[in-house]
């Protein structure tokens, strides 16, 4: 058997196309966790994203509408969220569910109208290039504006985390709401900007999904990427660079498993389904096990209100 | 330049509480001022004020005739008021460099010199890109000193700084403190140490109660005239009388050792003593040489070999605080909201926390709340408690009525030993006064402690015996009369 070595870049290539949505998600929901909130409302805000993006397409036509519309609704569920849990004081767990739990009944509603309804064709950037170097070709050409954004993402974030006031000012509210509070930071307003940054990346990775990696509406079409996304934030110990690394595995496995599911492995379908979630926790625990590391990068105040005395 | 700055008839009330009450005063460069008063007179709600971090209800304040407005505290750090608050308002886990360029808009490199700069000129020295978690107390305050002088302020406020540090640090601190006032920095120093005040400052303002009180010059004070304004009575000075030499020993602790696991935890080496009946053995000690360790070891915290504590005839050392308290002995720790009592728990709940086994407390593994409740009651009025409300979380209860509490819960059982650490740490002059009375008290019923303190002055007040414990290693007892506070000083930093 021969193996074409292009055929090898184009699984590269679409093991990069799944981890898009979990990089999407996990960075903003990074930013969210490294201001000392913790928003469990990812999957909700996730399909909330997919429906909208796809319903906007389908009905102004304008895909450009539809991606900044999806970003758009990830926003507003996520004030939602700021403002219960930021100026009522509402628990971050509880009202995190519920903005999941929320998200998926309304888009299932809004939804009913757009199943069965194909999508558009969604432009791809670079699509010449594509066989102008084997191998690397199909991995590096021929994607999604998104796509391309996705895996600068983690790099972007890093950089805003470490070099950027703004990210110090983020960090510092994460590690100490109080004496940010002291030092004359606005900790609610930062908080709040934080929230709708995550919910804007939500709703980027949910329309990614229905515009460009599936293009179509399914209920729940989301399947817990919402929840990988999370764990992904944790296990990576707020790390943008290990998001990246674990996002690719769990993507690579998922799709490897299909292969392997399509080809008729004699391994029993559950665990190979299963196969990327262990995987990927196990990895990331592995490389994020130095404890001092995860106590300088764990946001102190994470999930816990903040009171401004007075 | 000369720097003014005035606080103008400024209230401050809070729900049930007169936090500030028509208080004026004038400050000028130059000098060193205290602001002195006992926990809750207000001292800290004004200097919050002057920080941006309390909006008064009434009042003006005004900096070289500038009426300010300090709605936040970025006003004060604008108007060039600088503040280092008690509990630091640091960043843990960001490195020593960001917690300082954080407030500020300058770019890093400059920032990087002028911190560099100011460490030499004050002689700090820091390592600029480790995390702050890293730092010891003086350390981390040396940050939050260094946070205000890049900003060159006008003045500096400090607030109870001398409560985390070594009285090393505290001398270092002061030397600071004067030279930044002799290069033209206002110094506003808080603090109800009477000592501290006498040292440092040229000029005292007292606060009782929200009120200010008096306004002098230190030249015309001493520690007693300032400690009954601040009080607002005359205070007995407390004397201990020679206790009965007894012979009768109560205790007795044979090769005791400890080796922990935890890297940040000291080490018991061959510890021997003995305490008779009616004695009161004094431990000093800078904090962190064991004491912690000790305490834990000698209260059953930590278990060791049976045989190396003897107390009242019987061998305890496996036994656990539970089991030791049968035998009538009895603990009051450090940390009085962390390891003697639950700070979300009420009063009455944590009353019954340390007697388990009476049966007047719990029947048939019910809480006999009426029971309990009638006891906290007790101890509240016989041990001086000033709360009526014993359903109040333990939590709200100022240090000095926590610390009697405690005491209280302790001694109703009347207990042979009393073992306890750093008892009067942090509480104000009166409170201080009454455990110490308690504690003598304690000794003239025949009964012993072991007071584990940092407090050189209070061990010399208390005890009978003192030995001084260093890196894990106890010196040779010595008796209370023979000993001097330079002695144990010497002692104290490892020297024999």
């Amino acid at each position: 058997m021969i193996i074409d070595i292009n055929f090898i870049g184009l699984i590269i290539a679409s093991i990069m196309a799944s981890a898009v949505p979990l990089i999407l998600a996990s960075c903003g929901e990074l930013i969210t966790e490294r201001s000392g909130v913790l928003n469990l409302g990812v999957e909700g805000m996730m399909i909330i994203g997919a429906i909208s993006g796809f319903a906007l397409m389908t009905v102004t036509g304008s895909l450009i509408i539809a991606i900044f519309g999806a970003m758009l609704a990830g926003v507003l569920i996520s004030t939602i969220f700021a403002f219960l849990t930021q100026t009522l004081i509402t628990n971050h767990v509880a009202t995190g569910l519920a903005l999941t739990i929320f998200g998926i009944g309304i888009s299932a509603m809004i939804g009913k109208n757009f199943v069965g309804i194909p999508g558009k064709e969604f432009p791809v950037l670079f699509e010449g290039f594509k066989d102008t170097i084997p191998l690397l070709g199909p991995i590096l050409f021929g994607h999604s504006i998104v796509f391309y954004f996705a895996f600068a993402l983690p790099f972007i974030t890093s950089y805003f985390l470490k070099k950027t006031k703004t990210g110090l000012i983020v960090r510092a509210v994460g590690d100490s709401p109080e004496s940010a509070s002291n030092q004359g930071i606005n900790v609610r307003l930062v908080r709040y900007a934080c929230i709708l940054y995550g919910g804007a990346m939500s709703g980027l990775a949910g329309a990614y999904l229905s515009m460009i990696y599936t293009p179509q509406w399914i209920e729940n079409m989301t399947g817990g990427r919402g929840w990988i996304a999370l764990a992904l934030v944790v296990f990576s110990t707020w790390n943008p660079i290990k998001i990246l690394i674990g996002a690719m595995i769990f993507g690579g496995l998922t799709i490897i498993q299909f292969h392997m599911q399509a080809i008729g492995v004699r391994i029993p379908v559950q665990f190979l389904t299963a196969l990327p979630y262990i995987v990927t926790i196990i990895v990331l625990v592995v490389i994020s096990r130095d404890s001092r590391k995860i106590r300088l990068s764990t946001p102190s105040s994470l999930g816990k209100s903040f009171y401004k005395d007075n | 330049m000369n720097t003014n700055l005035k606080i103008s008839n400024v209230t401050k009330i809070y729900p049930g509480c007169v936090a500030n009450d028509n208080v004026s005063l004038e400050f000028n460069s130059g000098k060193i001022y205290a602001l002195l008063g006992e926990n809750g007179a207000g001292k800290s709600t004004l200097v919050k004020i002057l920080s941006g971090v309390i909006i008064p209800d009434e009042g003006e304040i005004y900096l070289n005739e500038n009426n300010l407005k300090l709605n936040s505290p970025s006003d004060a750090k604008k108007n060039d008021i600088g503040m280092v608050f008690q509990h630091f308002n640091l960043f843990e886990t960001l490195s020593v460099f960001e917690n300082l360029i954080i407030d500020s808009d300058e770019q890093r490199e400059s920032l990087r010199e002028k911190i560099d700069t100011i460490m030499k000129k004050y002689n700090f020295s820091i390592d600029l890109d480790i995390p702050v978690l890293n730092l010891s107390a003086g350390q981390k305050q040396k940050v939050e000193i260094i946070r205000c002088l890049i900003r060159s302020p006008k003045v500096l406020i400090m607030d109870e700084p001398t409560s985390v540090l070594t009285e090393q640090e505290t001398s270092e601190l002061f030397l600071s403190l004067k030279k930044f006032s002799e290069e033209g920095i206002l110094i506003i120093y808080i603090t109800h140490k009477l000592k501290e005040v006498m040292q440092l400052c040229d000029e005292v303002a007292v606060m009782r109660r929200g009120k200010l009180v008096s306004v002098s010059e230190i030249k015309n004070e001493n520690i007693e005239s300032l400690a009954n304004k601040m009080v607002g009575q005359n205070l007995k000075t407390i004397k201990k009388k020679k206790a009965k030499t007894s012979s009768d020993q109560l205790i007795k602790i044979t090769n005791l050792n400890f080796t922990s696991e935890d890297p940040f935890e000291t080490n018991l080496m061959d510890i021997n003593f003995s305490v008779n009946r009616g004695e009161c053995l004094g431990i000093a000690g800078i904090s962190g040489n064991g004491q912690s360790e000790l305490f834990q070891v000698l209260s059953g915290e930590i278990i060791s070999e049976k045989n190396s504590i003897e107390f009242n005839k019987n061998y305890i050392g496996d036994l656990n605080p539970q089991e030791r308290r049968e035998y009538l002995m009895a603990f009051s720790p450090e940390d009085r909201l962390e390891q003697a009592a639950i700070p979300q728990m009420k009063i009455f709940e944590n009353v019954a926390l340390n007697n388990f086994k009476s049966s007047n407390f719990f029947n048939n593994g019910l809480i006999n709340e009426n029971k309990i409740k009638e006891h906290s009651k007790k101890i509240i009025s016989d041990f001086n408690v000033n709360t009526e409300n014993i359903e109040l979380k333990s939590q709200f209860l100022s240090g000095g009525n926590l610390q009697k509490l405690i005491i209280g819960r302790e001694l109703i059982t009347s207990p042979d030993l009393l073992i306890c650490f750093n008892p009067t740490w942090g509480l104000d002059v009166g409170a201080i006064n009454y455990i110490h009375e308690t504690l003598i008290k304690i000794n003239q019923q025949n009964k012993s402690i072991i007071l584990i303190s940092t407090d050189t002055d209070e061990l010399l007040k208390l005890s009978d015996k003192i030995s001084v414990i260093h890196k894990g290693k106890l010196s040779k007892i010595m008796n209370a009369e023979e000993v001097t506070s330079e002695k144990l000083g010497i002692l104290m930093g490892g020297a024999n």
